[in-house]
């Protein structure tokens, strides 16, 4: 029970992933995502050895559909799985195991992939699909979080008992570096989406301050003054 | 402003990092904790690619000594750092700059490091290796969780003025893998610390469930069923 949209932005070259599922802490297993390499993501049930995996074959230069068929070589349980793999080209395979639970596919597009399992049906990676497509003119972790928002809209996760909530969720976005860009989590909420947004939001409005002062010490200024220049800024707009 | 542990397990190997701060989403800042390698973190006015490269120069076979003298060499404003660096086998080197505002230093205590910026003032160091200390023969992401708190309920980040709420947070364990064992994070948060115990706590109950259902898909029960038994677990208790 998970619905991920795992994406290469075909603007920025950046890999990114927008992840919300009933399990908690989820963005403990997204580990699969590094610039110039590519992305993958393993889960419903996860083989936590194939994201590191995937990443080195994509790395040595393997294809997606090769890494893929690595995968499967070396797994007693892959029916089990649900993975997709995408190269810095975007070139993408992704594979939807026939022993996930509940109902469980995926969609694919320019560069990137909707899948879920456990889910209320096809509908949920579809809007998630067009969510992201939609919102094309926006940054790519705004797209990654309006697909898994559309595909909480459309229903997200059923279980045996009916809707199941979104407890954690994760935005991850891996440009030139050995580090991420972008690194927000939500571990444990009742409404993991909506709190992902929050922090989302409130996030954007210091990451430049974060990224400069790093780079430039000597011109930062204290973090409560601009905490300070933040909540003028707010009055002052209400 | 920040306070972090690093930490070891002597009887496992196991290697660690507990961090909170006044700035949004620490953890995903944290890229440097790797198993079999070591564990290596530069906070105050962070050299985001410090981390990665730490973690490389180790894996290499470095020293945390020689590889802080090339952090030293590679920055023009390293002076504005604090890092800490771990190896696999427990060596320390520890680097406080002269740029880092409000009070700021590093300790090292048995099988850690405790440094922060923006304190209070050493106590906070003093309570982080306290906690780290209490009770050794537990997991590792506990003594972690226990330091953090030690320094929060120390006085944590600020002045004798005016204190800063811990509004991130996140501990970080790595065993054998390639992967973390744990890692939780409170990413915006007016209790950064104290929601903290709360993930962590949680993340215990589900871990054993995670792990067994991903290496042996076709003996697992689905989690609704799981989550089902916890709470009838908790009523009882």
């Amino acid at each position: 029970m998970t619905f991920t949209l795992l994406a290469r932005c075909p603007r920025t070259g950046q890999v990114g992933i927008g992840i919300a599922t009933y399990s908690i802490t989820v963005g403990l297993y997204c580990n699969g995502l590094r610039g110039n390499v590519g992305a993958t993501m393993t889960q419903a049930f996860v083989n936590q050895g194939n994201n590191p995996l995937g990443l080195r074959l994509l790395a040595k230069g393997f294809l997606p559909a090769h890494v893929m068929s690595e995968l499967q070589a070396n797994d007693p349980y892959f029916e089990y799985r649900q993975i997709a793999v995408i190269d810095r080209n975007g070139r993408l395979a992704a594979y939807s195991g026939p022993k996930n639970r509940g109902w469980s596919g995926h969609v694919t597009g320019d560069g990137y992939v909707a899948m879920g399992n456990v889910l209320a049906g096809p509908a949920v990676v579809e809007a998630m699909a067009k969510a992201y497509d939609a919102a094309a003119a926006l940054s790519f972790e705004r797209r990654l979080l309006a697909a898994i928002e559309a595909g909480r809209d459309a229903g997200g996760q059923v279980g045996n008992d009916g809707h199941l909530p979104e407890r954690s969720a994760a935005v991850m976005v891996y440009g030139d570096y050995d580090h991420a860009e972008l690194d927000l989590r939500v571990d444990l909420h009742d409404t993991a989406i909506e709190e992902l947004r929050r922090a989302f939001e409130e996030y954007e409005l210091y990451r430049g301050y974060y990224r400069e002062r790093g780079k430039n010490p000597r011109a930062a200024i204290p973090q409560s003054e601009f905490v300070a220049q933040l909540q003028r800024q707010q009055e002052a707009a209400q | 402003m920040t306070f972090s542990l690093i930490g070891r397990c002597a009887r496992t190997g196991r290697l660690g990092l507990g961090i909170t701060t006044f700035s949004l989403a620490v953890g995903g800042r944290c890229e440097g904790v790797a198993a079999n390698v070591g564990v290596c973190k530069t906070q105050a006015f962070p050299n985001r690619t410090n981390d990665p490269l730490g973690i490389k120069l180790m894996a290499e076979g470095y020293v945390p000594a020689k590889v802080m003298a090339m952090f030293a060499a590679n920055d023009s404003e390293h002076d504005y750092r604090q890092i800490a660096i771990m190896d696999r086998e427990g060596r320390i080197a520890a680097h406080t700059g002269g740029g880092c505002r409000g009070w700021a230093g590093h300790k090292e205590g048995a099988d850690c490091v405790a440094f922060g910026n923006g304190l209070v003032g050493p106590q906070v160091l003093d309570g982080m290796i306290q906690g780290f200390m209490t009770r050794p023969e537990d997991a590792l992401e506990y003594r972690l969780m226990r330091a953090i708190e030690g320094g929060r309920d120390a006085g944590g980040q600020g002045t004798a003025d005016e204190h800063r709420p811990e509004r991130s947070a996140a501990i970080k364990v790595v065993d054998r893998l390639d992967y973390p064992e744990v890692d939780v994070r409170v990413d915006v948060h007016p209790t950064a610390v104290a929601e903290l115990r709360r993930v962590l706590e949680e993340f215990k109950l589900y871990e054993a469930f995670y792990r067994g259902r991903g290496k042996d898909p076709s003996k697992a029960i689905p989690q609704d069923e799981f989550a089902k038994q916890l709470e009838a677990k908790r009523r009882r208790a």
